[in-house]
């Protein structure tokens, strides 16, 4: 710092605001707020543009494969509807189509209620920037919009990203007017502001009323949600086979699920102005203007737009009164401190090591515990799993006759797509968890650097770690999608190497790559997983678990077809099928092999060579 | 210009902040020390509008800060004990950020900024992003930013730590400048030497309670001994604060002092 020349008093009074009245205004704020955000996001972009192109290039493809796959999906099925019950326009036309759209509107209604809250509580309860923000003198409402819009961005991208491939699919088949295409996008804004807004109001005043039980009540909310539509849901998909997808099926799913049309939702409103707005005109029929399907439109949208600013100006009022004294009731909660101890997890995981040097055991356990105790880590893989889990145990809903050749090669075909899906997921977890963890253990390689241990047990034991934890619940997913599926036990047996091989695999990989490209400046495992290294390991365990499926899925599937189908190749003969079978399992295997040693045994070497800084 | 009354402020069934009556006067430099969990983060958290008083009531230039939050903020510069920089924005930005909010126009902004860029000697980095920052190099910027608007109050939260000496020297005397031209610090400090070398006044927290609240020469003077150091009798005045909940008596060089808490 230079010498330090104080202004003089008369400076101070020129350049400082002595009162109030020189603060900027209620636009002047937001717009010095917005400004920021540009800045930021522009830095942002600018980066990402520069230092991840991978990182980008990867998550833009997978986003526009994830949305023309959604495209084409929905165009297939509304082609569906107009060719089996007609046009828009059409008697039944309508109905179904509204059926479908309340379905969905209605559902994501209630989950962006609930992601908006939880947003917007983690962006002005427990962010720094919010903390720094109520130290200048901005007003209290203008803190909550700007994180307001925040929390409607974050939560709603998923929407957009659901929805418009389904509105443009829709307004494909049915030809709808170019009004149509204009309308949209108003629509859905208006519509996500209406469950954003309320989702704002209950996380204001959930805080300030019950700072204490706001995870109960937002826990307790959800189990409400999910016991009201799990039994609905539950009774649709567990209908006889016969009756599967029947009228009488029909009608019943329609009448169980009509609370999903009353006439007060947001969603019935969205789902009314896009119906009206792709309806087209028909001509010759003069009839009063307010009756034109554009203008209906447009009153729906009115509609919208006026909740949407009514939640608007409830949201203002709520902030101004609620924020400060709810950030403040939320800052002076008790927490409450709980003492550790080993749990009876960590005594089974302590049993099951028995066979491995102690150091190893210590370290693996060290782990195992630093998992359980952050619910963050494994909450997520818990969804991921569990939803993977109730999508196996529902995989044979439309199953057929079991000697038909279609279905025994779709059997087989969903059951090695099923074993693909396990390996991807898995791969996320190993690139989202297991590759910081070198990393993550630089801040605090004081401890392990001082043990009396080899760095190499170290990394073996993050290894085994990942290796071990994987496998467990892989093993036992495939499994139950296998017992689903009801394929030969051959299959199994395959399936069951091959999910070994991925664990070790993706493991190796990720714990190997984590220990060749270490990042020590960053300490959360998002930012680390999102680097160049995360977003490399990312992409090569991708193609190590396509790799490895195909090498046994293939052989596997005309085995099992083999003399069973309308051709009679040579190729196809027994002899010629248990060779390729044997071959492709070889291949996996020594694939597999590869990917287990040479990455861990680079990143052995990497890791006795590095400097913790 | 900064007014303490009667606050209290607790964390569930535990005081953090216990009857806190004070007054810091324009021109004055107050260091505040205490244990950690002593009370002394929530009392400046209350201070710039993070927290409410449960009780009683804090002004800032004369504005309350409950109801009037606002225009108290306005007149304060804060460093939080764990600053808060934004890592996509340069220091530049930062600054233009708060000197536009604080009412500035665009050219008061950047005559500030200047003005603050070589006084800190931040023009090396102020363009860089703050990502890149060295610890040192974020303390001088919201330094920077906190005085950027020449407010009437500064508040400081522990801010020797991590400082080398040469910055914590150039620290000390900035606030005492600051102070000469008529600027209010509260300053909440582990560092004693510091505190007796630029404080106008210290108050000393125990478990919520101002249990001391005067000049260093007072507080000798009450323990009776020219040569007691303060190290020596803030801590036989915390230690008496561990002990009791109230009033208490403390041997000082022989004679008794009565510590209240008023």
């Amino acid at each position: 710092m230079s010498e330090l020349a104080v202004p003089t008093p008369l400076d101070r009074l020129a350049a400082g605001p002595s009162s109030g009245s020189q603060l900027p205004t209620e636009d002047r704020e937001a717009q010095l707020l917005w400004r920021l955000r540009y800045s930021v996001a522009r830095t942002r972009l600018r980066q990402l543009l520069t230092t991840a192109r991978l990182r980008t290039a990867l998550v833009t493809g997978l986003s526009l494969f994830f949305w023309t796959g959604l495209f084409l999906l929905f165009y297939e099925g509304f082609t569906f509807i107009v060719d089996n019950v007609g046009m828009a326009g059409a008697t039944y036309h309508a109905p179904t189509v509204r059926f479908v759209f309340h379905l969905f509107f209605a559902s994501l209604n209630v989950m962006l209620v609930f992601s908006s809250g939880i947003i917007l509580y983690t962006s002005l309860y427990n962010s720094p920037e919010t903390q720094y923000l109520l130290t200048l003198p901005i007003r209290s409402e203008r803190i909550v919009l700007y994180k307001f819009q925040e929390a409607v961005f974050y939560s709603s991208w998923g929407f957009f990203l659901l929805a418009s491939p389904i509105m443009i699919a829709y307004g494909i088949v049915v030809g709808a007017p170019w009004s149509y295409y204009v309308l949209l996008l108003p629509l859905i804004i208006a519509f996500v502001s209406i469950p954003c807004g309320v989702g704002a109001i209950l996380c204001l005043l959930v805080i300030h009323r019950l700072p204490k039980l706001r995870k109960i009540v937002v826990f307790g909310a959800a189990f409400a949600v999910l016991a009201i539509a799990g039994p609905l849901i539950w009774r649709t998909i567990s209908s006889p086979q016969s009756r599967l997808f029947g009228s009488e099926w029909f009608q019943e799913t329609l009448y169980r699920f009509r609370f999903t049309q009353q006439e007060w939702l947001p969603s019935t409103w969205l789902t009314n102005g896009l119906l009206e707005a792709a309806r087209i005109r028909a001509v010759g029929i003069t009839s009063n203007v307010t009756d034109l399907p554009v203008v209906q439109s447009t009153l729906y949208l009115a509609l919208l737009i006026s909740n949407a600013l009514f939640l608007h100006v409830l949201t203002v009022w709520a902030a101004k009164r609620l924020f400060r004294v709810s950030f403040s009731n939320f800052a002076a909660r008790r927490t409450r401190r709980r003492p550790v101890r080993m749990a009876w997890s960590d005594r089974i995981a302590q049993a099951l090591l028995f066979g491995f040097p102690k150091p190893l055991q210590l370290l693996i356990i060290k782990d195992w515990q630093l998992l359980r105790r952050d619910p963050v880590q494994w909450s997520q893989f818990l969804i991921f799993f569990g939803l993977l889990g109730l999508y196996f145990l529902n995989v044979d809903r439309f199953n057929n006759p079991h000697s038909d050749i279609g279905y025994m090669t779709w059997i087989n075909m969903v059951s090695f797509l099923n074993l693909a899906v396990v390996g991807l997921i898995l791969s996320t977890f190993t690139t989202r968890f297991i590759y910081p963890m070198i990393s993550l253990e630089g801040h605090c390689f004081w401890i392990l650097g001082l043990l009396p241990v080899e760095r190499d047990t170290i990394l073996w034991s993050k290894f085994w770690f990942a290796s071990l934890g994987s496998w467990v619940p892989c093993a036992l997913l495939v499994l139950l999608s296998d017992m689903m599926l009801q394929v030969p036990t051959l299959v199994i047996c395959v399936h069951q190497l091959t999910c070994v091989l991925l664990c070790l695999g993706l493991a190796s990989i990720a714990v190997g790559f984590g220990a060749m490209m270490p990042n020590f400046h960053e300490t959360s495992p998002s930012k680390i997983a999102a680097g160049f290294g995360g977003t490399l390991n990312l992409v090569l365990s991708a193609l190590y678990i396509m790799v490895v499926v195909v090498l046994t899925a293939l052989p596997c599937h005309f085995y099992l077809l083999a003399g069973k189908g309308p051709w009679g190749s040579e190729f196809f003969s027994p002899q010629y099928l248990k060779m390729w079978l044997i071959a492709g399992t070889g291949a996996a295997i020594i694939v597999g092999a590869i990917a287990t040693v040479i990455p861990l045994q680079r990143g052995l070497r990497a890791f006795r060579q590095l400097e913790f800084i | 210009m900064i007014e303490f009354q009667q606050v209290s402020r607790s964390y569930g069934e535990k005081l953090a902040v216990d009857n806190l009556s004070l007054s810091i006067a324009a021109g004055e430099l107050y260091s505040l020390l205490g244990h950690n969990g002593a009370g002394k983060t929530t009392a400046i958290k209350i201070l710039v509008g993070l927290m409410r008083p449960g009780t009683g009531a804090v002004r800032v230039g004369g504005f309350d800060v409950v109801t009037c939050t606002r225009q108290a903020v306005a007149l304060i510069g804060y460093v939080p004990d764990q600053p808060f920089l934004y890592d996509k924005l340069s220091g530049r930005e930062v600054l233009q950020f708060v000197g536009r909010m604080y009412g500035l126009d665009q050219q008061q902004t950047a005559r500030a900024i200047e003005r603050e860029v070589e006084r800190f000697e931040l023009a090396e980095f102020v363009d860089e992003l703050t990502e890149s920052y060295s610890h040192g190099m974020k303390q001088r910027t919201v330094f920077a930013s906190a005085l950027l608007c020449r407010p009437r109050v500064l508040v400081v939260d522990e801010p020797m730590v991590g400082l080398d000496p040469h910055s914590i020297r150039l620290v000390k005397d900035l606030l005492k400048l600051e102070v000469a031209d008529g600027m209010c610090v509260l300053m909440s400090t582990h560092t004693l030497s510091a505190a007796e070398e630029i404080s106008n006044r210290i108050g000393i927290m125990s478990h919520g309670r101002l249990v001391f609240d005067g000049t260093v020469s007072e507080l000798r003077q009450r323990f009776g001994g020219e040569q007691q150091s303060l190290e020596a009798m803030y801590l036989a005045l915390t230690a008496a604060g561990n002990n009791a909940a109230g009033a208490t008596h403390l041997k000082g060089s022989g004679r008794a002092v009565r510590i209240t808490n008023e």
